[in-house]
């Protein structure tokens, strides 16, 4: 048995690898691993930003010891960028150097029909693997011990580039017209696809993928997450900050904080050696949990009632 | 066992969960994998294959809990010895009543009967100690007390008994008998009666405890068969509704309707986008590609001549909704402006405009509120005061008539009931030659349209089209066809 199929083998022992590799997760989460792996399905993660969609895949990574293909979409990419590419540079000088020597080439063939069949010889040179540039997509198929594939943002590319990875995503192979069908090896690789929503994903992509929805997480598991991630603030400004964070996504609120806000915010206290929360001190660093002036403006009524709901929360 | 899952996919569907023939195979896959023992396993892995998206996975998660829903059978049970006699007396009569129920038929009648024809044959306390294997797979199963099989187990049984036909709420004793006798409750009584007999402690010991989960299960059965009855028979009830909603004249849904409304407004909008969004881009010339330039010409020596352009995205469609808000159309603004906004995936440039007497742009509300929000805003702010058509133009165009250019529709929603006002159709004509369409949309029915103060004929001599839009089904062709014509 493997490490990876060890790993893999029970929801418990693939949440126990994730804590080690600091990353605390849901039971929900654990089991989207763990059927990604069993059921060889890519998983479609979605969920608010900040949650730690992108961090789900290079843990796995990290965990399996696998290599991590990363493919970032945006708008525009297409398969050029994201399958394969043909070194036309390539070809061009060949088929310059092919010209300089066709005499030599040609010599000798009896009549038009068989110079003709020794040029085809060449034709098919240029469209063969040599030329070939394997872009993120190709190479996790054609790594030998399998890796974790993430396309990030995938709600950021085109429609059509969706289409173009229904092949790759339901059965692990590309289809390229010169050469033929390039298909996975033994191991395909585990495939994570993130989304933040900002357009619906076909339902053609939705059917192929396991569908997993991260939301933010409840008090008590945000409070693992930075014990895992700050291990050095103390326990109380711990409870303090994280009590703070709950109660401010109830706001109504333009961006919401994320996890890793909070994970930068702990990072900042305890720079600054807080001991303990005050409205002052929360003033002072709102910029680093709420991104937009607006936000910051609104909630700057309400610091001194959320601060003082937390320290009694804190000191529980 | 697989008939129950495609049962509960079938329950989902009801509830409004796509879900594909591939995926119900994904699901018995993952189901194979997963096994039953474990529910919270069990609805965690369902819920990464079926459900889509956040909102589904709501309802399945409440479907799932309705569906599979079964109390835990050993606190039903330790609660249940203190009543020991009780439940013996109930279980003899059920004994007679199940023999009568398969003889005649009755169900219901027996199950009743049974209560009170119970002898008063008192239990022998045992103790707790050794017991018997049960023989009877459906004992067996009991014994094991692995609730999710039962389920499983009982849903097949619901599916011999055609539970899924369940019509009136009369019929659920009869199911309820269907499903125990489906599920092998015959030779389970058997059993019972002979371990009772038998005289051995363990034996008897069994039996017991036997009778006492049997009843249980007839109880979890009875429940059963009223979830099933709520499952199935409700969702009928709403398909018709929703039927009768999209035809219905929208200033005569009554407020407790809204939010179903709400959602089949969304519903239509996603199918409009899904429809349009595919065809948005156009090819037309644009920058160069410059490796596939290259590519083509290579057969002819590499020079470039036949040149490969980048495709170019065509424009969205720009659309401008002015929205009588005065009180007889608030109601239909209400919906046209939900549709508009929901369709913000392929319409993302609507700016939206509220009058009743002076204009004034909504569209920052709507970017900043949820859509419910923005419009009941709009409505407290915007609706008061009698309507004037011809100021509402005169501030449309002070605001914002250099914006309209010839991508940009026009959509005006109201009555064109001016109170005799000045109708200003001198810059309606103005909007008519700048913008691509100026399309009206009118509540009232069409032979209405130049009664009383009523501009209508005036205005539609500047119109490219002007329509009759009074429901949701009005509403859904009128915005198709907007962005047919955008495409």
């Amino acid at each position: 048995m493997t490490d990876i199929e060890q790993l893999a083998e029970s929801v418990e022992s693939l949440k126990d690898g994730f804590e080690a590799h600091r990353y605390i997760c849901s039971n929900q989460i654990a089991t989207a691993v763990y059927l990604a792996y069993h059921l060889r399905k890519p998983v479609l993660i979605e969920g608010p930003p900040g949650v730690g969609k992108t961090e789900l895949a290079k843990t796995s990574a990290d965990m399996f010891g696998l290599p991590l293909i990363r493919l970032q979409c945006y708008e525009g990419l297409d398969e050029a960028k994201a399958i394969y590419e043909w070194k036309y540079g390539k070809q061009l000088l060949y088929t310059q150097v092919l010209k300089e020597t066709l005499d030599e080439v040609l010599q000798g063939a009896q009549g038009f029909a068989e110079s003709v069949s020794r040029l085809h010889e060449f034709g098919d040179i240029f469209f063969s693997e040599e030329f070939l540039e394997p872009r993120p997509l190709l190479k996790a198929l054609r790594e030998e011990h399998g890796c974790v594939l993430l396309i990030d943002e995938v709600d950021k590319s085109d429609h059509e580039f969706e289409s173009l990875l229904l092949e790759i995503l339901s059965d692990f192979q590309v289809s390229i017209p010169e050469i033929g069908t390039v298909k996975a090896h033994r191991e395909p690789p585990i495939v994570f696809l993130t989304s933040n929503n900002t357009r619906e994903i076909s339902d053609a992509l939705k059917r192929r993928c396991l569908h997993l929805y991260i939301p933010f997480p409840d008090a008590d598991l945000e409070q693992r997450i930075i014990h895992a991630r700050v291990p050095d603030i103390p326990p109380e400004l711990r409870r303090q900050l994280v009590t703070f964070i709950q109660d401010l996504r109830d706001l109504d609120l333009k961006k919401v904080p994320a996890i890793s806000e909070t994970i930068d915010w702990a990072r900042t206290l305890l720079l600054l050696h807080t001991e303990s929360l005050d409205a002052e001190l929360v003033r002072d660093t709102l910029n680093v949990i709420l991104k937009f002036q607006e936000d910051i403006v609104n909630v700057d009524a309400e610091i001194t009632t959320l601060t003082s709901k937390a320290l009694s929360a804190g000191a529980r | 066992m697989d008939r129950t899952l495609t049962h509960f996919i079938a329950a989902l569907r009801n509830a409004d969960v796509r879900i594909s023939p591939a995926e119900t195979l994904d699901a018995m896959n993952a189901l194979e994998l997963v096994g039953y023992r474990d529910r919270a396993f069990l609805k965690n892995s369902l819920s990464l294959v079926l459900p889509k998206t956040a909102d589904e996975k709501e309802t399945f998660d409440t479907a799932f809990d309705q569906f599979f829903s079964f109390e835990d059978i050993s606190t039903q049970t330790a609660t249940s010895e203190t009543e020991q006699a009780g439940e013996g007396e109930q279980g003899e009569g059920d004994g007679q009543g199940q023999g009568e129920g398969s003889g005649g038929g009755k169900g219901s009648g027996g199950a009743k009967k049974g209560k009170f024809a119970g002898h008063d044959e008192e239990e022998d306390d045992l103790g707790p100690g050794e017991m018997s294997e049960p023989r009877s797979e459906l004992g067996r199963l009991l014994m094991l007390e692995s609730t999710v099989e039962l389920t499983m187990r009982m849903a097949e049984a619901a599916k011999e008994a055609r539970l899924e036909e369940i019509q009136v709420f009369t019929q659920k004793g009869l199911y309820t008998r269907k499903i125990m006798d489906a599920m092998g409750l015959a030779d389970l009584s058997r059993e019972i009666s002979e371990l009772r007999q038998s005289f051995r402690v363990p034996d008897r010991r069994l039996g017991q405890e036997l009778k006492k989960r049997q009843n249980w299960l007839r109880e979890q059965a009875r429940d059963y068969v009223e979830r099933q009855f709520l499952l199935h028979a409700d969702a009928t009830g709403r398909r018709l509704r929703e039927d009768l909603l999209q035809k219905v004249k929208l200033s005569n849904v009554e407020h407790r309707n809204f939010r179903l409304i709400q959602e089949i407004v969304f519903r239509m909008a996603k199918k409009l986008a899904a429809l349009h969004s595919r065809r948005r881009k156009v090819f037309k010339r644009g920058q160069l590609h410059v490796p596939r330039t290259l590519r083509h010409n290579m057969s002819y020596d590499g020079a470039i001549f036949d040149l490969r352009w980048k495709s170019v995205k065509v424009d969205r469609p720009k659309v401008f909704a002015i929205c009588d808000v005065s009180g007889s159309v608030a109601s239909y603004a209400r919906f046209m402006l939900m549709f508009l906004y929901s369709l913000d995936e392929v319409m993302p440039k609507v700016r939206s405009f509220a009058f009743s007497s002076d204009l004034a742009e909504v569209t920052e509300l709507f970017e900043r509120n949820k859509i419910e929000d923005a419009i009941a805003k709009t409505l407290r702010d915007y609706s008061g005061g009698s309507t004037d058509y011809g100021q509402a133009f005169a501030d449309f165009r002070k605001l914002c008539m250099d914006d309209v250019d010839n991508r940009t529709t026009i959509v005006i929603l109201g009555d064109a009931r001016n109170n005799y006002g000045d109708p200003r159709t001198d810059i309606l004509k103005d909007m008519y030659d700048r913008a691509k369409r100026v399309i009206w949309l009118n509540p009232e029915s069409r032979s209405t349209w130049n009664t009383g103060d009523a501009e209508m004929r005036k205005y539609t001599a500047y119109v490219h089209q002007a329509e009759e839009c009074n429901s949701l089904m009005h509403l859904n062709r009128v915005v198709g066809n907007l962005l047919r014509a955008a495409a």
